[in-house]
């Protein structure tokens, strides 16, 4: 066992740690800030895979972005600071079969998948080789896209405004 | 290897403040104190609890900010890469950013930006 498995291995202990903390705990808030942790201990596993732009994009988007959006929607939910009732027993228990029967399910489908080794090189993108893909103006270039996702985000920056305005609207 | 560096680094600082904390709380004497527990040691003090049910206009901001995050996603690759590139980049980032801004101006005219 050498240094990169052991690593492995404390990230997916976090990983799970702050999942399991995050279903257990009574308090919703608290319930979000595990999930962050949990989803930074994701972005750790794709560091530790080597993809940093991917490792980036789940810092930047799900630490940043979805993590912020559920606060939001707790702080504007009603009672969010108060501890939520204790799960009925009847329910737990067919949870748990639940949680056991897609563990037993994905374990075995992934037992009897056949993993093979490649000998190929591993697949390993560079930030630069994306930016410089990107940007460039060739023939095989990704520039025009790259525009067009400044237009995507404006519309759906004006699609969320105009449906979000015209709901503050009917309140009034 | 740059990753698991980082990563190294990260469970330090993770140790670090927590080690820090704990430490602190054998040493520490159980003084009870009220003023201890405010948010601000100096200035107004706090009034009211801080889990009441905020406005739901609140949420725009965080769905304008969500669109700004994914745009930054699509910045990084380009600051990593704008020095060798040149003129160009700065081009196509003026150009997307300029496009990114009038959605901002939209939000602010609409008012989805003001104070509720």
């Amino acid at each position: 066992m050498n240094a990169s498995v052991i690593i492995f291995y404390i990230i997916a202990a976090f990983i799970l740690g702050a999942g399991i903390l995050a279903v257990t705990t009574r308090k919703i808030f608290r319930s979000a800030i595990w999930l962050l942790f949990s989803l930074i201990g994701i972005a750790s596993l794709y560091f530790w895979m080597q993809v940093e732009f991917v490792a980036a994009v789940q810092i930047v988007v799900y630490v940043g972005g979805i993590v912020v959006l559920i606060i939001f929607s707790i702080f504007l939910t009603q009672k969010s600071g108060d501890e939520m009732p204790k799960p009925l027993k009847n329910r737990s228990i067919f949870s748990a079969l639940a949680v056991l029967f897609g563990f037993a399910f994905t374990f075995n489908l992934i037992k009897q998948y056949g993993f093979k080794q490649i000998e190929s090189t591993p697949f390993e993108v560079k930030v630069s080789d994306i930016g410089n893909q990107m940007l460039s103006t060739t023939e095989h270039g990704f520039v025009l896209p790259f525009e067009v996702v400044s237009i995507l985000l404006l519309a759906a920056m004006i699609g969320c405004i105009v449906i979000a305005m015209k709901v503050k609207h009917n309140e009034q | 290897m740059g990753a698991s560096s980082l990563i190294v680094l990260f469970f330090a600082a993770i140790a670090f403040s927590v080690g820090g904390i704990s430490i602190a709380k054998i040493f520490v004497k159980g003084v009870k104190n009220p003023q201890k527990g405010q948010a601000y040691e100096c200035g107004i003090p706090a009034t009211g609890s801080p889990w009441h049910q905020f406005n739901v206009g609140y949420y725009l901001f965080a769905l304008i900010f969500l669109i700004f995050d994914v745009e930054l996603v699509f910045m990084y690759p380009w600051a990593v890469v704008v020095k060798q590139t040149g003129l160009t980049a700065l081009i196509e980032i003026l150009i997307f950013i300029f496009i990114l801004f009038m959605g901002f101006l939209y939000a602010h005219k609409k008012g989805a930006l003001k104070w509720m």
